[in-house]
């Protein structure tokens, strides 16, 4: 008997497909291939965003992702009171040693740790990408991808394994209504770094020189980072859900995957003025209650989050240097211990 | 594949005519349900019940993207299902520890260890599976099962995930080796994956 075999045999059941449950599928399928009528909601949202107002919501655009709640009806329930734990942040296994002058990492992650660590400068226009995987990425073939200009493709050596080194233009956007869309050269490099670690740079602007990329690539060594945006703290129980570009991290209750919590660094276009708080936001359902986060004056106020009845909180405070971010939390949590979780969110652009 | 004139259509006719036809997709549901609630349950458990509904409102409204020439219905609502289960992760985990652990309770006379591979009770192996299953990484995880319990082939697994057939074969080779590592050797190592395809 093989493990295919096994699995098959050996396996866990699925329990019975009961009429009930056949009906109400099959039923579902009919209202929907019906037409487009008023839907309903047939079950408790499966997907919802937390409901805060339209500047919140503008802000949160590039982070939606994580704050999207993939709602099971699955066993548990939300807590409704939360003890605070010392918490580790995953980390990003590289470093490139020594880290180019004037180059900061962000880093995009999950519960498992980050996987791509963006090293750019403050214009955007010049850094590199590393992105590491378990998988043999998906390259942009030899001869090149939709919307790609190849230009070279050759093969390379990083620290004696074979290396593929590839140059091409695409479109790149930059979302910056001043520069807008335009052609944008790479170079990529891809090698089995270790057995099942693959790795890719990606370079541009002044680091894309091919010798300047194999540098980089040589120059990685196994020092776990710290992502940017770090907690000391987080409920026992929950684990990380995601984080992005350290601007975002969301945490989640393992017993319940409705219940998240989400720490935010808002651009400071996008930031809402303290005595605006109230209107921007949508659903407050009691005053704004003045605390203190950092030394600084910080906002709180209890929310109706929109979905499965849920109560969020949602302080706006402010790191020592003055650059502000947010906390949606659930109401699970205490006053007090939403102002001792902010006290450990750290920053570390 | 054309029907033959007076025979039921096929599933790819069935999704074509859907695109005009709405209704037409209702026989697919019938067709398939049970399946994919088969797949959904082994790995979910009773939310599969919910989850075989969202595969086939996701298919329906996702029908105009089904490109017949690249996979059939049944591995690309499996497909769909495999992504749903994404979302619930953690419930899969849950329930693969629970069940190692009930099967962990003694319930009668142990598989005797000095039996050969094959000759081993795969009751007793159930609660290492379950465990087993609960620590693979759940893109790997995803194409095991597919494979084991979906019986998909490589392309059709490459084809429902959107990677290629070399990442596909990787997951399985990790997936499969994590398996039998955690089975304790108890399984043959030599039995060939391509034989599996």
């Amino acid at each position: 008997m093989n493990d295919l075999t096994l699995l098959r045999e050996a396996g866990p059941e699925a329990p019975p497909f009961t009429p009930a449950a056949r009906s109400a599928a099959r039923a579902a399928l009919l209202d929907e291939i019906a037409g487009p009528a008023p839907r309903r909601s047939r079950r408790p949202g499966r997907r919802v965003v937390l409901r805060l107002g339209a500047a919140v919501v503008a802000a949160a655009a590039a982070w939606t992702g994580a704050v999207l709640v993939a709602a099971p009806d699955g066993p548990g329930a939300p807590a409704d009171s939360v003890t605070l734990v010392d918490f580790a942040m995953p980390t990003f296994p590289l470093t490139p040693d020594p880290v180019p002058d004037g180059l900061r990492p962000a880093f995009d992650g999950d519960g498992t740790g980050a996987s791509i660590a963006a090293y750019d400068d403050a214009t955007g226009a010049h850094g590199f990408t590393l992105y590491v995987s378990e998988d043999e990425p998906e390259g942009i073939g030899d001869e090149g991808a939709p919307g790609f200009d190849l230009e070279a493709s050759t093969e390379v050596s990083v620290d004696g394994r074979e290396a593929d080194l590839v140059r091409y233009s695409r479109e790149w956007c930059t979302g910056d209504q001043a520069t807008g869309c335009g052609h944008r050269s790479f170079t990529r490099l891809q090698w089995e770094r270790a057995d099942d670690q693959w790795v890719v740079v990606l370079a541009h602007g002044r680091y894309r020189a091919p010798e300047r990329v194999l540098a980089i690539a040589e120059s990685l060594v196994d020092r776990p980072q710290p992502a940017v945006l770090d907690i000391g703290l987080a409920p026992a129980g929950w684990s990380v859900q995601a984080f992005k570009m350290g601007r975002v991290l969301s945490l989640v209750n393992d017993s319940y995957e409705q219940q998240t919590l989400t720490v935010h660094l808002p651009l400071p276009e996008d930031v809402v003025p303290p005595d605006q708080l109230l209107d921007q936001l949508m659903g407050p359902v009691g005053p704004v209650v003045p605390v203190t986060v950092h030394g600084r004056p910080a906002q709180l106020v209890l929310c109706d989050a929109g979905y499965l009845g849920q109560r969020i909180w949602y302080l706006q405070a402010q790191f020592e240097d003055g650059t502000t971010f947010t906390l949606q939390v659930p109401d699970a949590f205490t006053q007090e211990q939403v102002v001792q979780f902010a006290e450990q969110v750290t920053h570390n652009p | 594949m054309r029907a033959l004139p007076g025979a039921a259509p096929t599933d790819a006719e069935l999704m074509a005519r859907s695109l005009a036809d709405p209704e037409a997709f209702a026989p697919l549901f019938d067709r398939h349900a049970a399946t994919v609630h088969r797949y959904l349950g082994r790995r979910v458990g009773e939310l599969a019940d919910d989850l075989v509904s969202e595969t086939f409102l996701v298919a329906f409204r996702r029908r105009a993207a089904y490109r017949p020439d690249h996979v059939e219905v049944r591995p690309w609502l499996l497909g769909i299902a495999t992504n749903l289960v994404h979302g619930h992760v953690r419930t899969e985990q849950r329930r693969y520890r629970a069940l190692a652990r009930e099967a962990a309770r003694p319930v009668g006379q142990a598989a005797d260890p000095g039996d050969s591979a094959d000759r081993l009770d795969a009751e007793a192996l159930r609660g290492p599976l379950a465990a087993a299953l609960a620590k693979l990484k759940a893109h790997d995880r995803d194409a095991l099962l597919l494979l084991a319990w979906g019986q998909l082939g490589y392309e059709e697994i490459a084809a429902v995930l959107d990677v290629p057939v070399g990442t596909v074969r990787s997951r399985l080779h990790r997936a499969r080796r994590q398996t039998r590592a955690a089975l304790g050797g108890v399984l043959p190592t030599d039995a060939s994956e391509e034989d599996d395809r």
